[in-house]
């Protein structure tokens, strides 16, 4: 399978890994672990996303700078012009996630969410 | 053609009664893609061997060693995919950038007193499987991927494992390139124990993070469930 074009990416991430192929691609990250955000929920979702619907419009916290990696809404449809952007471990506390929450006001949820998706909270 | 004229004790029986439309695609949809040279079948047979003989027993021993030795301990939190080979799992592996699925950017959880972490991915099925081995059914149900980000003491509870309030509940949702796994606190009762010992009690449902291990547990959970209201053994 050398010469097929869809092995491309296993060729270049070789001894690299995979989102560590994309490093330094993504310039300076727009936030930093503490920075509460906002999801932003105007985007359109249409075909795909790996954002949940479940955090759209949710405030939470960085908890983790994660990597750089193109963002899987272009991965997906094997967009070369896709342009890698950083990835965001964000902490959401349950209580304000969902109306009603039945465990304590402690309790959190952590979920990735790449800087596209991501605005600085008010 | 009489009845008898072929010996029946060398006649092979056919492995199944009926083969289902998913083992025929299966099949077509495998030899298409080695006809045409998307893969080979050495490949296949590599990618398969290879999903054969992961399982959970490396991360069980990382946890073990990270208990009994605080220098691990913290590799393994700053830099858990070292600490992994330490372990004998290399997340490079098979291919040389790691699993198509599972990538390479490995993170571990750490339980506290005062924290307790549980992993899912709601999107699909995401887990650590280059160190723990395939994901059980129940992880991959929507049930499971539905209720755990928003009931999870209930879901926990249904599990066995009760969280006072005092412990905060975090749910991990892998839904990218990230996978995690959970570093559980040591029950007390074994101290001076080896580190297999130790492995041994550290089931895959503590490393998902749906149980705590226990002295004399060495198995993953056994849930009560309701019994059948008609079993079959009172059928006429």
């Amino acid at each position: 399978g050398s010469g097929v074009k869809r092995n491309s990416h296993h060729l270049h991430a070789v001894g690299k890994g995979d989102p560590q192929v994309y490093a330094g691609q993504a310039g300076t990250p727009a936030f930093r672990v503490g920075d509460r955000v906002v999801v932003r929920d105007e985007l359109p979702v249409l075909f795909y996303t790996r954002t949940p619907e479940y955090v759209r419009g949710a405030t939470g916290e960085i908890a983790a700078v994660a990597y750089e990696s193109p963002a899987a809404e272009d991965e997906t449809w094997d967009r070369p012009d896709a342009a890698p952007e950083w990835f965001y471990v964000v902490r959401f506390t349950m209580a304000q996630l969902w109306h009603g929450y039945t465990g304590t006001s402690a309790d959190t949820l952590q979920t990735e969410i790449p800087e596209h998706w991501l605005r600085a909270a008010g | 053609m009489t009845e008898h004229d072929h010996d029946h004790e060398r006649t092979v029986a056919p492995m199944v009664d009926e083969i289902t439309d998913f083992e025929v695609l299966e099949v077509a949809l495998r030899e298409l893609c080695i006809e045409k040279g998307i893969f080979t079948a050495a490949e296949h047979r590599r990618f398969t061997e290879f999903a054969e003989q992961i399982g959970p027993t490396p991360a069980a021993h990382l946890v073990a060693r990270a208990w009994l030795d605080p220098e691990f301990k913290a590799l393994a939190l700053a830099e858990p995919m070292a600490a992994s080979k330490a372990v004998g799992v290399d997340w490079m592996e098979p291919t040389g950038f790691g699993t198509p699925s599972d990538f390479t950017a490995f993170q571990i959880l750490e339980d506290t007193p005062n924290l307790h972490h549980v992993i899912v991915c709601a999107l699909c099925s995401c887990y650590p499987r280059p160190i723990l081995g395939n994901s059980p059914e129940w992880y991959r149900t929507p049930n499971y991927r539905r209720r755990l980000v928003r009931w999870p003491r209930q879901v926990l509870a249904e599990f066995g494992l009760y969280l006072p309030d005092d412990v905060e509940v975090r749910v991990q949702d892998s839904n990218q390139k990230h996978r995690f796994m959970v570093l559980p606190m040591r029950p007390e009762g074994t101290e001076g124990w080896t580190e297999d010992q130790l492995a041994e009690i550290v089931t895959r449902d503590c490393l998902i993070g749906v149980a705590l291990p226990k002295v004399g547990v060495r198995t993953n959970v056994i849930t009560d469930t309701r019994p059948a209201v008609h079993p079959v053994a009172d059928r006429p």
